[in-house]
């Protein structure tokens, strides 16, 4: 989207803000084909995955505005990692014979020559079989495929946008990396959750420059899948604020019952949270689980909450911001099934809306999601800026660490991570 | 964050709770007080979705909202096994009475409450002929009606769902309403849930064509339907003009009919495109569909059904019942200038929260605060009549029935009344 060069642009973001440029350096040239050709390299395709989810829509088509609309392009190499019992991927080849199965991520990207051959590509490393480290994160090989990915790319002399499913690496000097990579060699590069693209209720977004004070996400899920969820909901709000991002300055990262000590506190100076931002969530939700037999849809007092949550949560991540913003992320599964938003702006206004995910037999929230991949695809750029995901995934290994190091405050210089959000919204409302 | 126990500490540590019960007393700020008049009340019936949002509260604009009045009488005219309406006279301190007139009275001789809601929704009721179960909201409307009479004073009355299962029945209602003066806001939570998108048509467009697409039972859901694509209708240039004419069509025929171009797919396509529960192969590896065109409708809608409206101005609009091929209920129209139709989800949140019955008791609450229906009765009014005559249409052999009853025309309100904020 058109915008004017702002403090903090990155070099990839300056260019795309110049049209003229927008394919150029090694990004340039994208074949005079009619249909651009995308590969895509998945951990697992079985039903639920996000790889069915994401290239099945690709290959299917989806709702879009009034229609149901199929993508102008063509996924035409798949890579797939894992092959369980219940994999999809033979029968979508056989549906979908444009679609052609390579071993090898590079064979997938050259088509099974020895030059790039693709004009985009998906890299889904969420879901499959993959170990897990001490601190309880899954190790998705999201950066060793990206490398391999941009491996093509340089040895080819030409790279093509490429969109990170989810978080870009449970390490963060890897997703560092990443970023550090495709803007060296000046590659689109969109990442991240489903969750900021959703459909809001009600439609609304943080007003551009507004000055907020505290930010506050609640959320159903546990730590390592859904925490990244709830950061990048929040951080797409908060992100508009005046001044745009400026990083995160350190992280608290609680779990079990220091989770409702916090919550008990108060308030933010307290060690908590502000309660009213709370609340805010809770009247957003559309899936709050009654306090009380008999009664449908009632307001928990603070007391009753602990025993409507499942085991695996309550987990809080609180994080101060270097220009003062405080945010929290709560996942309180049980108590809530969906994810929410509440912030209180400068003057005691509070904003509050949900992030609505349609139920999982669908999964549309992917469709805006995949609006945004299939432009970048078309365009050469991204929609938004993939430094929201690079600050979530910091923000998430943070938390992570955080807890693991017994719930110990951590200080995040490495999180100094400014960017500006798009003026414009993304989410889907149309 | 209030608890239940702290809010009621609160309310009676400031004198609220004085006001509890018909005894009432005099108030420093007079807070309404409410006769629920419910065909029962059980744990997700009508009345208990409706009345606990009058007892607890509910969300509205980000808050937890405690309307400014009390239920102070209920009159439940069945006791099923898990009634509640003991219980919860008992918690909130209100009566349960054993007439309509005692509830109205609050035991006395005069009319003793603002304002009246008429949940008659669930409950042991037969069935006609036509599949309608006989709801008796006519007949309790009438004796909420002759109590305004007697005793010279009216009050305003929100009645669930449609008004009744027979036209001439529902259109006295209405007719008793403007006659005593007093405001009737009736209906379904479709026209005011939470739509996706969040669209509302401009009034005086000028709509081509609509369709409806619903699921569910007959005639609760389809009735549903039809108010939810009424609403949208209504907001064409001119208002609603009235129905000339209905048929309801079942089975092979509707498919045929959309062949024929009787209902458009193009429209079909941009409601479905906005569903978020597509069944058929969806369940089968959760793939999206272009369940318009990909020849699976047929297939997996086993009954489908369409309701075809022809408007007094020359509007068609149609309603198809799709149970099989998806599970949630999607609009779209085409408007006079647009290249493109236009297309929503009426989105109803799931149980239990039900949080479609919170949009709709911030109207009722409107409508007892301000003395005024948010939106005319006449909506709720010409689908009732057209939901009548379509059952009527099916059991005469799906034939096309003249519908000069439902000459029934009306404005709809300027303003947009669905959830938003």
């Amino acid at each position: 989207m058109p915008r004017a060069p702002l403090p903090g642009l990155s070099r990839r973001n300056f260019l795309s803000a110049a049209p003229l440029t927008a394919a150029g350096g090694m990004a340039a040239a994208v074949p005079s084909r009619k249909r651009p050709r995308i590969a895509a390299v998945v951990s697992e395709y079985r039903r639920y995955s996000h790889a069915q989810h994401i290239v099945d829509r690709f290959l299917w088509g989806y709702g879009w505005g009034n229609r149901h609309h199929r993508p102008p392009m063509d996924v035409v190499s798949v890579y797939v990692d894992q092959t369980p019992e219940n994999t999809l991927i033979h029968d979508r080849l056989r549906r979908f014979p444009k679609m052609k199965k390579y071993p090898t991520i590079a064979e997938a990207l050259t088509q099974g020559g020895s030059r790039l051959a693709v004009d985009g590509v998906l890299l889904i490393g969420e879901h499959g079989k993959y170990p897990k480290n001490e601190k309880g994160q899954t190790l998705y090989p999201r950066y060793e495929w990206f490398k391999e990915i941009t491996r093509v790319f340089r040895d080819s002399g030409r790279s093509v946008p490429v969109f990170n499913d989810k978080h870009l690496s449970w390490k963060w000097e890897w997703a560092k990396e990443m970023v550090d990579i495709s803007r060296e060699l000046d590659f689109a590069f969109l990442a991240g959750s489903s969750v900021p693209v959703t459909p809001r209720l009600p439609s609304i977004d943080m007003p551009l420059g507004v000055e907020i004070e505290e930010a506050l996400c609640l959320a159903v899920g546990g730590m390592d899948g859904y925490d990244i969820h709830a950061l990048e909901g929040l951080q797409c709000m908060v992100e508009r604020r005046r001044g745009g991002e400026t990083g995160a300055a350190s992280i608290h990262g609680l779990k079990g019952d220091p989770v409702y000590e916090a919550m008990n506190a108060g308030s933010w100076q307290a060690g908590g949270w502000d309660p009213e931002l709370f609340q805010a969530c809770l009247c957003r939700s559309h899936s709050l689980t009654p306090s009380r037999d008999g009664f449908n849809h009632v307001l928990p007092g603070l007391e009753e909450v602990p025993r409507l949550i499942s085991e695996r949560t309550p987990v809080a991540y609180r994080f101060e911001y270097l220009d003062g913003l405080k945010g929290t992320i709560l996942l309180m599964e049980g108590l809530v099934m969906d994810f929410t938003f509440a912030a209180r702006l400068k003057g005691g206004e509070v904003i509050s809306t949900q992030m609505f995910l349609p139920p999982r037999e669908v999964c549309n929230f992917f469709n805006p999601q995949c609006h945004h991949v299939e432009q970048m695809f078309l365009t050469g750029k991204a929609g938004y800026p993939v430094e929201r995901t690079l600050l979530t995934t910091g923000l998430t290994a943070a938390g992570v660490d955080s807890v693991w190091q017994g719930q110990k405050r951590l200080e995040t210089p490495h999180l100094d991570i400014r960017y500006q959000p798009t003026r414009e919204s993304t989410f889907w409302r149309s | 964050m209030l608890s239940r126990r702290t809010f009621l500490e609160i309310a009676a540590a400031s004198g609220l709770a004085a006001h509890l019960g018909c005894a009432g007393g005099p108030s420093a700020k007079k807070r309404k007080k409410l006769a629920i008049i419910a065909s029962i009340w059980r744990y997700l019936s009508h009345a208990q979705h409706f009345g606990d949002r009058f007892l607890v509260g509910y969300p509205r604009k980000g808050r937890w909202h405690h309307p400014e009045m009390d239920v102070v009488s209920l009159y439940v005219d069945q006791k099923p096994e898990g009634d509640q309406s003991r219980a919860r006279a008992d918690e909130f301190g209100f009566q349960v009475y054993p007439t309509i007139q005692e509830a109205l009275r609050c035991g006395g001789d005069k009319l003793a409450v603002d304002a009246v809601l008429l949940i008659i929704e669930h409950g042991d009721y037969p069935r006609n002929a036509k599949g309608q179960v006989l709801y008796p909201r006519y007949e309790m409307f009438q004796q909420v009606v002759e109590v305004f009479e007697q005793d010279g004073r009216a009050v305003p009355v929100f009645n669930d769902k449609h008004l009744s299962y027979d036209t001439a029945k529902a259109k006295k209602m209405v007719a008793d309403s403007k006659r005593l003066g007093f405001p009737l806001l009736a209906g379904s939570s479709l026209p005011v849930t939470w739509r996706i998108p969040a669209i509302e048509f401009p009034l005086d467009c000028v709509i081509e064509e609509a369709l409806m697409v619903g699921v569910g039972s007959s005639d609760a859901s389809d009735y549903h339907a039809l108010e939810a694509m009424q609403c949208m209708v209504e907001r064409r240039r001119g208002g609603e003009s009235g129905v000339k004419s209905v048929q309801l069509i079942q089975g092979e025929a509707v498919w045929k009919a959309g062949e024929e171009g009787r209902w458009s797919r193009r429209l079909l396509e941009a409601a479905l495109a906005r569903s978020n529960k597509l069944l058929g192969d969806t369940l089968i590896d959760a793939r999206p569909q272009d369940l318009a065109n990909n020849g699976q409708l047929p297939k997996i809608v086993k009954e489908p059904a369409a309701y075809f409206i022809e408007h007094a101005d020359g509007l068609q609009s149609t309603l198809l019942m799709l149970n099989g091929g998806v599970q949630d209920r999607t609009f779209a129209a085409r408007l006079q200038g647009e290249p493109e139709p236009q297309s929503l989800l009426f989105q109803l949140p799931p149980i239990p929260n039900v949080t479609y019955s919170a949009c709709l008791a911030e109207k009722i609450e409107e409508m007892i605060e301000t003395g005024q229906a948010p939106f005319p009765a006449e909506r709720t009014l010409i689908v009732s009549g057209i939901l009548d005559h379509c059952l009527e249409s099916k059991v005469q052999g799906n034939r096309k029935l003249e519908t000069p009853e439902l000459q029934i025309s009306y404005r709809p309100p300027a303003g947009s009344h669905f959830c938003r904020a």
